[in-house]
């Protein structure tokens, strides 16, 4: 069992430097165009991340994602055309504004779920979106605002602005899929995933619901807020395009597509592989969206768990679960089946320091989890949360 | 069994990311079958590498018999095109780009240039994404830029920061990308929403008389720019008030304004209708539902209210609509019979003034390279020399650029009337010749552009407010001038 886990790890450790060095390096030799594709990844990235954060560790769908990345755009969008404010104080209000409508709108929406909760999220979404398109005389209606320059003062990186663009955009994607990583992999990660299993039995547990759903909203807001930073800075423009149905749709697909389960790289794996269709596709064929849509449609019949199922084959072997040997010779203990000592076996493993939230997920329920470090209490909650 | 097809689906999805993930090489590929999009018959013997910096390697010269001799390019010029094919004007970006294939064809340059066509999805975002994978990944030169007003300007902003391609919209019309906004690099062979509106609304206000106009239009800025142009020359040549009626673009149910027009019958003379597409056919239908048509006269319209495309979905009572374009499709000119006959022939059904803008833009393009030898290095010289053009065969008459490289065209004062075969079709009531982008204000340029820029509110809609603003910017010479001879002089 160890020599699988370690095997696991290592790979997953030696895949991500790979992956980290690959994007470094890449405007060394790159055309443009595979810049502008992957900071196009990167922003689009995050509104699925923040998308799949509530979806994936809350067990709630959100329709109201790009809210924060829009809000966040046309306040920085309004500051810099309109008001001639500077980008840092401009970035502070933006995330001010968008916060604090996501504190509103989170503390309405978080009182509800499943369906209501969608319902509430899609009213709160059109309602900016309304706003963005008829309060014409300072969004410019459809048109957006255009014209949104990158500050001067962060060219550093290079003297080429899109190579400029595109490590700053790194950077920041980077930090945020770090912090992120670690809130996913603490013991308020645990929480979330307690009360996506089960809401009530968190509540009879002592456990301020509520507060933990709301403050998910929030962190959800937060990374599509930044998301906004990076795509109104990288576009040069905001308009409700971005805040369309469709657009919560886009991440939700993506999010779909590479694993909602899988909060970080799931995202990332749909995301990369639903823009890139609609780049590449859509050059060949006016069909594009009946391919998109009838993948959609193969992998949530054939891989539920999405395309990230794929390469936890590939890591973990056959049956796409750490926690197990190779050659599966203990079958029956699974995990899967949720009792005695394979699902303790894989709740040690899955909070080895370094684990990857995909591995805590994909133990099980909260049941298999000890937390290592902090928080006895949840520990001792958690294992009686599964009788 | 499900392990295979798991597999199965892994690969492709493999294949797709590989394909996307890796710059050049597979991009060339995605070019080269949008070859046979645009000429069908050629082969793609395409040189998978030379793409960006065209250094003339390949095989250049084999002077297609046929006696005269055409200049060659070293390879095929690359012409990307960005048009929505889905979104509520999707038939507006498969026009755009029947039309510029049709070009190609009728100019017999299908071997020498090839068009790569981007959908937009009829987002601004998309659409420039698209022109920089259309400038950064497949080298054009030239790049046709999208059919609505929201996505122009988005691109026309990218532009901006790229000045190393020659961009020509395809229909977008709002008036700043040639003029306030003006980039050196772009090029419109087609129209602005004011250029050819200001001469309908003298007529509104002159021959058809009316005084008091209800505004229904989409809020944006192309309806904005249309309704601009209208009130200009509708408040100047005698017209009173007009009250604006704004719905969000993309629209269909129409029943709470049918309700507020209703209640103003009486008061308003008729109603200018402004937008255009799967709109304009949902608004007739509500228009008749609630019997309004009865209420107020024929409803005059914007350019592309009487559309060939709207005319084949509306009821029989569209016939006697008014519009203004710079295109008619009833034009009994030789070249726009035989442009509508070959547009037919080739793709079955009638073109409109989409497919006649691409259509006389590529073929632009072609005779500004045909003008410099198709040599493609000097940038500079091809615009001048696009510019330079006076187009004397057109679907729409003949047409020439202005200092701002925007098209100076005859506009049309069109009518709707059926035909003897029980269609729809326009015919032409009356023509103004030579009309530019400043219209009337063709004299007085600059301070045309001290106006504000067209919004929603704005130039103002009641006689008193226009007029003192108008004083303020034109000076009390012209405005004066104006009240003495009761209107526009021709």
């Amino acid at each position: 069992m160890g020599g699988s886990s370690k095997r696991a790890t290592l790979v997953k450790r030696a895949g991500l430097g790979l992956l980290a060095v690959a994007l470094l390096v890449i405007p060394l030799f790159s055309s443009d165009f595979t810049m502008t594709m992957i900071i196009r990844y990167m922003y689009y990235g995050l509104l699925t991340i923040s998308f799949g954060f509530l979806a994936g560790e809350l067990g709630l769908f959100s329709l109201m994602t790009p809210v924060s990345l829009t809000l966040t755009g046309y306040t920085i969008g309004l500051c810099q055309t309109k008001f001639d404010i500077p980008f840092i104080p401009s970035i502070f209000l933006a995330f001010l504004v968008s916060m604090s409508f996501a504190a509103l709108c989170g503390w309405m929406a978080d009182r509800s779920q499943g369906v209501s909760f969608l319902m509430l999220t899609l009213v709160f979404s059109q309602l900016v979106y309304s706003l963005a398109l008829q309060w014409t005389s300072m969004t410019n209606g459809t048109t957006g605002l255009l014209g949104i320059r990158f500050p001067d003062a962060l060219e550093i990186f290079s003297e080429n602005t899109k190579v400029n663009h595109y490590y700053w955009t790194l950077l920041i994607f980077g930090l945020t899929i770090f912090l992120v990583y670690r809130l996913i992999t603490s013991s308020y990660g645990l929480r979330l995933r307690g009360i996506k299993n089960s809401e009530t039995r968190m509540a009879a547990l002592g456990y301020h619901t509520g507060l933990l759903k709301w403050s998910a909203f929030m962190v959800s807001s937060l990374i599509s807020s930044i998301a906004g930073v990076l795509f109104v800075y990288n576009t040069g423009m905001i308009n409700p395009e971005i805040m369309t149905l469709n657009s919560s749709n886009q991440a939700l697909i993506s999010s779909i597509l590479g694993g909602v389960d899988s909060v970080l790289l799931g995202s990332i794996v749909g995301t990369v592989i639903n823009r890139t269709l609609e780049l590449t596709l859509g050059s060949l064929t006016r069909r594009y969206a009946t391919i998109v849509g009838a993948l959609f449609l193969a992998i949530i019949l054939l891989m539920p768990e999405g395309l990230i199922s794929i390469a936890k084959k590939l890591v973990y072997g056959k049956d796409g679960r750490p926690g197990r040997p190779v050659g599966g010779t203990v079958q029956g203990q699974s995990a899967e089946a949720g009792d005695g000592a394979g699902g303790t076996g894989a709740g040690l493993r899955c909070v080895t320091p370094g684990g990857s939230p995909e591995e805590a997920l994909a133990s099980g329920g909260p049941g298999d989890v000890v937390s290592s470090n902090d928080t006895e209490g949840t520990e001792e909650k958690g294992g009686k949360m599964r009788r | 069994m499900k392990k295979n097809t798991a597999k199965v689906a892994a690969m492709i999805l493999a294949a797709a990311m590989v394909c996307g993930a890796c710059g050049g090489g597979a991009a060339d590929k995605g070019g080269a079958a949008d070859t046979t999009a645009a000429a069908q018959d050629t082969q793609k013997a395409q040189d998978p590498q030379g793409a960006q910096d065209g250094a003339p390697e390949t095989e250049t010269e084999k002077a297609e018999g046929a006696g005269e001799e055409k200049a060659k390019p070293a390879e095929k010029i690359k012409v990307g095109i960005t048009v929505p094919y889905s979104g509520f004007v999707a038939n507006l970006g498969e026009n755009a780009v029947n039309g510029a294939l049709l070009g190609i064809k009728m100019e017999g340059r299908e071997e020498d240039m090839e068009l790569l066509i981007e959908d937009t999805k009829c987002e601004a975002e998309l659409a420039v994404t698209k022109c920089s994978k259309l400038k950064e990944q497949d080298g054009c030169l030239f790049i046709m830029g999208s059919v609505t007003g929201f996505e122009g300007d988005a691109q026309a902003d990218w532009l901006k920061k790229n000045s190393d391609v020659i961009f020509l919209p395809s229909y977008s019309a709002t008036q700043d990308m040639t003029m306030r906004d003006f980039s050196p690099n772009m090029i419109r062979a087609g129209w602005t929403a004011d250029q050819v509106m200001f001469n309908f609304g003298e007529y509104i206000a002159k021959e058809v008389g009316y005084k008091k106009i209800i505004s229904i239009g989409a809020d944006y800025s192309y309806p904005w720019g249309q309704a601009a142009g209208f009130a200009r020359g509708f408040m100047e040549n005698g017209g009173e008030e007009i009250k604006y009626i704004w719905y969000p673009e993309g629209n269909l149910d129409f029943s709470s304004i049918m309700t507020q027009v209703s209640s103003m019958a009486g008061d308003y003379d008729a109603v200018f209708l402004n937008d255009g597409g799967s709109p304009i056919v949902a608004f007739w239908k509500a228009w008749e539902q609630y019997g309004l048509n009865n209420k107020f006269g024929q409803i005059i319209g914007g350019t592309n209210v009487a559309d060939t495309n709207v005319l084949s979905e509306v009821s029989d009572g569209f016939v006697g609509v008014l519009s203004a374009s710079f295109y008619s499709d009833g034009d009994e000119n030789a070249a726009n019979q035989a442009f509508r006959k070959a547009f037919i022939d080739e793709y079955g059904y009638e073109p409109d003034a989409v497919a006649v803008q691409s259509y006389d833009t590529i073929r632009c393009i072609i005779r500004g390279l045909d003008a410099v030898g198709w040599d493609t290095s000097d940038q500079q010289a091809i615009i001048d020399a696009i510019c330079a053009l006076e187009v004397t065969d057109s679907p729409r008459g003949s047409f020439y650029f202005d200092e701002y490289h925007n098209a100076v065209q005859n506009v049309y004062v069109k009518e709707v009337v059926m035909t003897d075969e029980g269609t729809m079709a326009n015919v032409i009531k009356k023509t103004y010749e030579d009309v530019s982008q400043f219209g009337p204000y063709e004299a007085y340029k600059e301070q045309y552009m001290q106006f504000a820029e067209d919004a929603r509110d704005y130039p103002y809609t009641t006689k008193d407010a226009y007029m003192e603003d108008l004083r303020k910017v034109m000076g009390d010479e012209y405005v004066d001038a104006l009240e003495a001879d009761g209107g526009w002089k021709h």
